[in-house]
């Protein structure tokens, strides 16, 4: 086989790899596991909700965009179509509670009728942030 | 001690009164959409913080801006590092006003035509808007609903050079909120 042909498949081949590459674990790259991920941080309810309440979510410490685990009280479950909220309520503000809210991944909603408001549970998320009244987590899962 | 008894009473009428005439959510909607000739970007969050005051009409809402979800998880990190900029800007607000209240009876279930005006503020830039929408009342909530478009350059979020003419510099937006009394 003569050179240029050698050279030409050779330069295809690699093109096609490193466009397979780059569509799928590139352009469609999957989204992070935040279910299976290890946590960036580990942390109590109430200390949770009094960092951001006290304003110590600074660049030293943010929590903003993390995976947190956290145990603590569940106070109520909230629904958004087929969505599930769990709300953990620590302190009354001018429009409501406010605290934080962990919205469910879909198959965790099945272990919802085993709880009981109080309950101390574990849960992992990813954190958006605070928006001034409650700490949003999303994508979460029971652990225990 | 009658006196403290009438001032307990006046205060307590005003407090609930006060409270029956505020709605909110913490579970509204919005979703935003645009199609550009290279991509079709969607985008929904679940987590809005939504008030509406039927005696003044002031209606707000607050959005996380991490917290929407994309399907393509390349796009969500665009949107987060390069678009909104959202570990510096974390929220988008809407702070208005009804402007046609008389055109709307929150004591009465129905769907009426809505005209809000007010400041939204996204990236970090404040625009004046003039959003259409309905107000669905029943007896149990209110839900607001509109769908309104913004220009991306009216924000400051710029489009990559690359990608120039292939994303839309318009996308559209809708709200969809449902509004319950707040108790207390």
């Amino acid at each position: 086989m003569k050179k240029w042909k050698i050279f030409l498949i050779t330069t295809l081949s690699i093109g096609i790899i490193a466009g397979i590459y780059v569509w799928f674990f590139m352009v469609n790259k999957p989204h992070r596991d935040i279910e299976q991920a290890l946590p960036d941080y580990t942390e109590t309810a109430e200390n949770l909700y009094a960092h951001y309440a006290n304003g110590l979510n600074t660049e030293t410490k943010n929590y903003d965009g993390a995976i947190i685990r956290f145990s603590g009280k569940v106070t109520k479950i909230e629904s958004v179509d087929s969505l599930k909220v769990l709300v953990f309520v620590f302190n009354e503000g001018v429009f409501g509670d406010e605290g934080i809210r962990c919205t469910l991944l879909p198959w965790h909603n099945k272990n919802i009728p085993d709880l009981i408001p109080d309950q101390p549970i574990t849960i992992k998320g990813f954190c958006s942030g605070y928006n001034g009244t409650d700490i949003i987590l999303q994508q979460c899962s029971i652990i225990n | 001690m009658k006196k403290l008894t009438l001032l307990l009473i006046i205060s307590l009428t005003f407090f609930q009164y006060g409270n029956a005439q505020r709605y909110l959510t913490k579970n509204g909607q919005i979703s935003f959409f645009s199609d550009g000739p290279l991509e079709k970007i969607e985008a929904q969050n679940n987590q809005v913080n939504s008030v509406l005051d039927v005696k003044s009409g002031d209606f707000v809402y607050k959005v996380l801006m991490k917290s929407f979800l994309f399907e393509k998880a390349l796009m969500q990190e665009h949107f987060n590092e390069n678009y909104v900029e959202s570990d510096q800007f974390p929220n988008a607000t809407f702070v208005g006003k009804i402007t046609n209240p008389e055109a709307i009876d929150f004591t009465k279930p129905g769907t009426y035509d809505a005209i809000v005006e007010g400041k939204l503020t996204i990236h970090g830039v404040t625009k004046p808007v003039k959003e259409q929408g309905t107000f669905q009342v029943s007896t149990e909530a209110i839900v607001g609903k509109s769908v309104f478009k913004i220009k991306l350059a009216d924000y400051h979020i710029s489009i990559p050079g690359a990608v120039t003419g292939k994303i839309a510099e318009e996308i559209e937006i809708r709200v969809d909120v449902r509004l319950d009394p707040l108790k207390f």
